[in-house]
């Protein structure tokens, strides 16, 4: 990581938003973690950073980490309206949901999720599934970074 | 004999023909008429131009006309007013290719009473040639009291299936709510012990241990409360399956268990039966599972599972045995143990929420079944279901009418 990477986490329960960012700090994220509080907020934000790129207050982000259930616009419909934006379809999205419904699993990937996690128990679970979310989106696969969306 | 005497008697043969044939056929007609008159059906013959030649008291009453009534009127009178007019073509069409059309074939067709009410139908016609041209029989049933029914039936399984859904969004949305402080209670814990260890002494480290403990306890019930709650309510679907082949799942499933207990599973040669899988899968983990966790302290469970089928009252049965080498139970609570949240031993020794055999219980149920257990204490228990290899059909739409 020659720059620093921008995490975003859309969800609308503050405990857990803590408990993630805690659980990236301990496994060694030295990038910027930005939060909004559901899905209207998240579409908001990024259709600012589709038109002001990665400069601004508004960068692209490299990660979205994404709940399901949240008010005003759910986690669905988000990452339907994402995945068809031209400009922002490329941003890996994980979603991080307490649904262990098939259903639920199915429908998100149908919906083009990139990958769906299970929201872990315990602590120690969140950090183990942080560093393999940092060691995997952030460090070995190559996104499309700087050359399309930006 | 002379000649004329010979032309006379085989004109007199020829005519002691012509009057047998016409008693024959007078009887016959008579037959007929008979037939018509005593059937249970509304019987209507009509001719080429649709003008009915003959009833029976039957057609009558279903169409409340007089006798007079209805040999005055032609067949579209009996067909409600706005299909009147297509009739007569359908009458047509049937007179160039007259043949038997039987009841049923899924038509729903309405008839018109006297009065003008409608009432559905259903109709087989039978050509009847005749040397005066063809004549048809219209047979016809009045189905209104079997459409009621059906309806009622669908309205009634309408029904069921909304409160399902409801149900089981109901238990959902009350699994993620009540699991999401219990992941919290826990998260949060782990957190004080982790952080503030040095502050928490040893007194407050083991009260907050006991904290988490009886946290993941009720996690463990929610979720079991719910998998039990949402047996045979997703979507099932019934398929003949080796129960084999749900027995191998079960025990890939619970691989780690058997080998930590060294378990010997001898598993026989078992039958197909008509089971829906994901259920059948779980009802043998669940089985095994038990048998694996209530096993003799220094004694290598051996888990035996055999299966046969036998022919009884009510068809071919699939029976499926479970026994093992454990503690046992005291055959007092051999009901009891199929009940929820029902426990013979305290928590201390055997985990466990006190719902797995209860979800056999509701399993086997939802394929109408049986489970029994019978054991003695300190020798082992044998746990037997028995199923019905078919499915019954619970509505049946190919029955006959009658």
């Amino acid at each position: 990581m020659n720059r620093e990477c921008i995490l975003m986490m859309a969800d609308d329960d503050p405990d857990d938003r803590e408990f993630v960012r805690e659980a990236f700090e301990e496994s060694g994220f030295r990038g910027e973690f930005r939060y909004v509080d559901d899905g209207a907020a998240l579409l908001d934000y990024l259709a600012l950073a589709r038109d002001s790129g990665r400069r601004g207050a508004h960068p692209i982000p490299d990660l979205i980490l994404l709940d399901l259930n949240m008010p005003r616009i759910d986690g669905h419909e988000a990452l339907k309206r994402i995945k068809s934006d031209e400009r922002l379809r490329r941003i890996p999205i994980v979603v991080l949901s307490t649904t262990e419904s098939q259903t639920d699993v199915e429908r998100t990937y149908d919906e083009g999720v990139n990958s769906f996690i299970t929201k872990p128990a315990s602590f120690a679970e969140l950090v183990e599934m942080a560093k393999r979310l940092k060691i995997y989106w952030l460090e070995l696969v190559k996104l499309p970074g700087e050359t399309a969306a930006r | 004999m002379t000649d004329g005497a010979n032309d006379e008697f085989e004109a007199l043969q020829a005519r002691v023909r012509e009057l047998e044939e016409r008693l024959e056929s007078r009887a016959s007609e008579e037959t007929f008429r008979l037939v018509v008159e005593t059937a249970p059906y509304g019987m209507v013959v009509a001719d080429a131009s649709g003008s009915i030649v003959l009833c029976n008291p039957q057609a009558e009453r279903m169409f409340g006309y007089t006798t007079e009534q209805l040999l005055a009127a032609r067949i579209e009178d009996l067909v409600p007013p706005r299909f009147r007019s297509a009739h007569p073509r359908l009458r047509q069409t049937f007179h160039e290719d007259p043949v038997h059309r039987p009841m049923g074939a899924g038509r729903d067709l309405l008839a018109c009473r006297r009065n003008g009410s409608e009432f559905p139908i259903e109709i087989a016609l039978t050509p009847l040639p005749r040397s005066e041209g063809l004549l048809v029989l219209a047979t016809i049933v009045d189905i209104t009291s079997r459409k009621r029914g059906e309806e009622e039936l669908l309205r009634y399984s309408r029904r069921l299936e909304q409160s399902n859904a409801e149900l089981e969004s109901f238990a959902s949305i009350a699994s993620h709510d009540l699991q999401e402080p219990l992941r919290k209670i826990r998260m949060m814990g782990e957190r004080l012990a982790g952080l503030c260890e040095a502050e928490l002494g040893e007194q407050g480290r083991d009260y907050l241990d006991r904290m988490i403990r009886a946290g993941d306890n009720m996690h463990r019930l929610v979720r079991d409360l719910l998998e039990f709650s949402r047996v045979g309510m997703r979507q099932q679907s019934f398929r003949l399956l080796p129960l084999g082949t749900a027995l191998g799942e079960a025990l890939a499933a619970l691989e780690l268990l058997i080998e930590e207990t060294g378990a010997e599973i001898r598993a026989g040669e078992l039958p197909s039966a008509e089971v829906e899988e994901t259920q059948m899968v779980q009802l043998f983990q669940n089985l095994v599972g038990n048998a694996l966790k209530f096993r003799r302290e220094g004694v290598s469970p051996i888990v035996e599972v055999r299966g046969s089928v036998e022919t009884g009252a009510t068809g071919e049965r699939v029976r499926i045995e479970v026994a093992d080498n454990g503690i046992g139970f005291d055959p007092r609570y051999g009901e009891r143990i199929f009940q929820i949240f029902q426990r013979l031993h305290g928590k201390g020794k055997y985990g466990g929420t006190g719902i797995g055999l209860a979800i056999c219980k509701k399993i086997v149920d939802n394929h109408e079944g049986r489970i029994q257990a019978s054991a003695e204490p300190g020798e082992g228990s044998v746990f037997v279901v028995d199923l019905p290899l078919r499915k019954r059909r619970q509505f049946d739409t190919d029955s006959d009418p009658k």
